[in-house]
C-alpha cells in the first residue's frame, strides 16, 4: 500500500478515521522509510507550535481587556471608546518610511551598531541592555546628564507591575531609541524603534523626543505620572528595585 | 443594534490568550498583532448578532482575527518587511537558545498568506481540518493543499536553516 503525503499529514493532524489510522500505523511498523516521514511531519508540527507557545503564556496587554469589556455599564457597543494611545495605531508610524520598530526580533538590529554591538543582548526571548547602555539606565539621571553623553536617558516611570522603566536614545549613527523596564538585575529592552521623533505634550522633560512606536509602548506601560528628578534619583538610590 | 452580552464579553476574555497566539502566526511584530486583536474584538462586539447561538465562539473569533488581518494588511501595504531574509538568517546562528522558535516564526511569516492562516489554525492552534475550513470559508480539500504546501515549505527553510548549525 502506498500513502499519500496528504494522508500522512492527516494522520499527523489526527483526522483519520480509526480504520485508516490502524492500516498507517501498520505500514510504519513495515516500513522505516515512511515511520520516518511520519516522524517528521510530527517534528515541525511540534516545533510551529511550540516557536508560538509563549505567547499564551503572556500577559494579556490591559487594552485587549479593556477593548473586551468596554462599556459595559452602559451597555452601548457601539462606538467603542478610544484611548487617545489608538491614535498611535501602526497604522500611522508603520507609514513613516524610517520607522521601525522591534519587538521580539529585538537584538537582530545589533547589526546597525556600528562599535557598540554589546549594548544589547538577546536570551530567552528577551532583549537586554549591555556595556554602555545598561550603566546608563542605571546610572545615569535624565536631570544632570551632559548632552553628550552616548546614551541619553528621557522619562522614568513606574509600571503598572510596579517595575521601574526608563526610556532612552543613542546619540549615535543608529539613531535608535527605545524603553526598557528592570527585572531583577536587567534593564529588559521592551521596544525599540527609530524614525521621525516626537515630544508627548505628557511629558515635557528633557530627551522626551522619541519615535512614536517608544512612546505607545510608554502609553501602554506606564502606571500614574513619570518620576520627577527627586522621585528619579530615590529610585536610582534603591538600585531600581520595585 | 445588540449590545453584546456579557457573556460573550468574558468568553472573548478567555479566550485573549488564543486569539493573539493565532494573531502572531500572522503578523510577526507582537504589537501589529495586538492591534490585530483589538480591531477584532470591536468588530466581534459590534457585529455580535451575527453569532449563531450554536456556533462555536472560539472559531467565530479566529475568523474575525483573519479577516481583520487580511483588511490590515492590504491597508497598509507590504511595508512590514523591514529585514530582508538573508540579513535576519545571518544572524539567527549568533542568538543561540531560541534560535529555533525565531527561525520558525521567522520561516512562518515568509509563508503566503492562506497557507499561513491553515498552518496557524491547525498546526499552532490545533483545530480540525472542518473547524479551520469553516473559519478560512473554504472547502476542506482547499485547506488540505494549503496546509500541505506549507509544511513544505515550511520543511525545505527550516531544513536550511539548520544545516547551516553544526
Amino acid at each position: 500500500m502506498t500513502l499519500s503525503d496528504e494522508t500522512l499529514m492527516a494522520y499527523v493532524d489526527g483526522e483519520l478515521d480509526a480504520t485508516t489510522r490502524a492500516e498507517v500505523e501498520a505500514a510504519m511498523l513495515r516500513n522505516p522509510e515512511l515511520a520516518q516521514r511520519v516522524a517528521r511531519q510530527k517534528a515541525l508540527r511540534g516545533r510551529v507550535r511550540l516557536a508560538f507557545q509563549r505567547v499564551v503564556d503572556e500577559p494579556v496587554p490591559e487594552r485587549l481587556l479593556a477593548a473586551a469589556r468596554a462599556d459595559r455599564r452602559d451597555n452601548n457597543v457601539v462606538p467603542l471608546r478610544r484611548k487617545p494611545q489608538r491614535s498611535w495605531s501602526w497604522r500611522e508610524w508603520s507609514a513613516m518610511a524610517a520607522s521601525l520598530v522591534l519587538g521580539i526580533i529585538g537584538s537582530q538590529i545589533a547589526m546597525h551598531f556600528s562599535d557598540s554591538t554589546t549594548m544589547l543582548a538577546s536570551r530567552g526571548g528577551t532583549v537586554t541592555a549591555q556595556g554602555v547602555l545598561s550603566r546608563a539606565l542605571s546610572g545615569q539621571l535624565a536631570a544632570d546628564q551632559t548632552a553628550k553623553a552616548p546614551v541619553q536617558i528621557g522619562v522614568s516611570f513606574r509600571s503598572r507591575a510596579g517595575d521601574y522603566c526608563r526610556t532612552f536614545s543613542l546619540r549615535d549613527s543608529s539613531e535608535l531609541a527605545g524603553m526598557a523596564c528592570r527585572q531583577g538585575e536587567d534593564w529588559r529592552v521592551q521596544v525599540l524603534a527609530r524614525g521621525e521623533t516626537v515630544t508627548n505634550g505628557a511629558y515635557r522633560q528633557a530627551g522626551s523626543a522619541l519615535p512614536k512606536a517608544v512612546w505607545q509602548a510608554v502609553e501602554e506601560t506606564i502606571s500614574g505620572d513619570p518620576l520627577d528628578a527627586q522621585g528619579e534619583a530615590e529610585a536610582k538610590g534603591k538600585g531600581w528595585r520595585r | 443594534m445588540s449590545a453584546a452580552s456579557l457573556e460573550l464579553r468574558e468568553q472573548i476574555v478567555g479566550l485573549l490568550p488564543r486569539l493573539r497566539r493565532f494573531a502572531r502566526t500572522l503578523a510577526r511584530n507582537p504589537h501589529d498583532a495586538d492591534d490585530i486583536v483589538q480591531i477584532a474584538i470591536e468588530r466581534a462586539l459590534a457585529r455580535s448578532d451575527q453569532l449563531r447561538p450554536d456556533a462555536p465562539v472560539a472559531s467565530w473569533l479566529f475568523g474575525i482575527v483573519r479577516n481583520a488581518w487580511i483588511d490590515e494588511s492590504r491597508a497598509r501595504g507590504r511595508q512590514s518587511k523591514i529585514f530582508a531574509p538573508e540579513e535576519f538568517g545571518a544572524n539567527v546562528a549568533a542568538w543561540g537558545a531560541d534560535e529555533d522558535m525565531l527561525a520558525v516564526q521567522d520561516a512562518v511569516s515568509r509563508l503566503p498568506d492562506e497557507q499561513r492562516v491553515a498552518v496557524g489554525l491547525v498546526l499552532v492552534e490545533g483545530l480540525s481540518y472542518k473547524e479551520a475550513a469553516e473559519i478560512m470559508d473554504v472547502p476542506i480539500g482547499t485547506l488540505t493543499s494549503r496546509l500541505a504546501r506549507g509544511r513544505e515549505a515550511l520543511q525545505a527553510m527550516l531544513t536550511d536553516t539548520s544545516g547551516a548549525v553544526p
